[in-house]
């Protein structure tokens, strides 16, 4: 038979319980997505009719119970999609049928760890080749660097997650910005 | 006799609800957490480096020695000094950033090692080690695993 005090225990138990899996949900790192990667703006100075492949490589899965990472999938997307709407190259193709092969390693991220303002630094070293000799025609690191505030998001994973996707997104747009300035 | 199966009953749940909650406070922490990669760069050549010059941290201690004995046990030579102006003498430059946490007592939750050329900076490899506190490894351990790493990976492109 149930004592008078056993229900009120048990509901604050679950309650707790309840409580501590929210706020562990609340508090999980969610990875870089493709379309917080993509730039708004770019600054292309010529649209070449050439087409290009892309590759990206260093990227990191996110552990959820660590920081947020960026994919070579995610990435890779927010490139292709970031080359259609600018026009850097005509169309972005697989293999041999392309002109070009666009080489994107994500080579260095730093995240704080704690703060209000959160600030992501992000390096990748761009490599752009011809892919029927393989010649490479340029290759650049470029840093990048993005801040979250409390006005983007209250919760420290969700502003490190915009701050990240920021980083990503103006590296994408210089290095498109620098390959349109070439003479290839 | 339902008295006595009752009380198991609740002693059962009690016992299955407090090891959920535990599961769920270690899982809280970071200390699952397992990741060691390794990129280089397109076109690197690691092979061609014989010595490097190492840039301590700037609130590091005495880590950045690990670093040194490493490189050196592996045959390479290393000098330590601050950041200057390029160029370096040596064949590339190493830079590092380690995190610490706090579980009992502290430990190296992440290190990162890069490698650049001498001459202009160019990323050359960068290694990433990061373990949580139930697999923690000593800072030697850290550095060996993404030292060696970054001498086994292979060019993506």
């Amino acid at each position: 038979m149930e004592k008078p005090g056993d229900f009120r225990r048990r509901t604050i138990t679950y309650v707790t319980f309840l409580c501590a899996v929210l706020a562990l949900l609340a508090g999980c790192a969610s990875p870089a997505t493709y379309e917080g990667m993509i730039p708004d703006r770019f600054d292309i100075t010529q649209k070449r009719p050439e087409t290009v492949d892309v590759v990206v490589s260093g990227g990191q899965e996110t552990n959820a119970m660590w920081k947020t990472q960026i994919s070579d999938e995610a990435f890779k997307q927010a490139l292709i999609e970031a080359i259609g709407k600018s026009q850097a190259f005509s169309k972005v193709v697989q293999g041999k049928d392309a002109n070009f092969l666009l080489s994107v390693l994500i080579f260095n991220m730093e995240q704080p760890s704690f703060g209000v303002s959160l600030t992501v630094n992000l390096e990748a070293v761009w490599k752009l080749s011809r892919v029927d000799n393989g010649k490479t025609v340029w290759s650049e690191s470029i840093k990048s660097e993005n801040t979250a505030g409390f006005s983007d998001a209250f919760a420290a994973v969700k502003r490190l997650r915009i701050a990240t996707e920021g980083a990503a997104q103006k590296n994408i747009a210089e290095g498109l910005a620098r390959i349109s300035k070439l003479n290839l | 006799m339902k008295v006595i199966y009752n009380k198991i009953n609740a002693s059962i749940a009690a016992k299955l609800l407090s090891g959920l909650l535990l599961l769920v406070l270690l899982a809280s922490t970071t200390g699952c957490a397992n990741r060691a990669t390794a990129s280089l760069s397109p076109g690197a050549d690691l092979s061609k480096i014989k010595s490097f010059y190492l840039i301590p941290g700037a609130e590091d201690k005495d880590n950045f020695k690990l670093i040194q004995a490493n490189l050196e046990k592996r045959g390479f030579g290393v000098t330590v000094g601050p950041e200057m102006p390029l160029p370096y003498t040596s064949d590339a430059v190493v830079t590092y950033v380690d995190k610490w946490m706090w579980d009992i007592t502290m430990y190296m939750i992440e290190l990162t090692i890069t490698f650049r050329n001498s001459t202009d900076n160019f990323p050359l490899a960068v290694g990433n080690s990061m373990h949580g506190s139930l697999t923690r490894l000593s800072p030697e351990e850290m550095v060996d695993e993404v030292l060696t790493n970054m001498f086994n990976a292979k060019p993506k492109q």
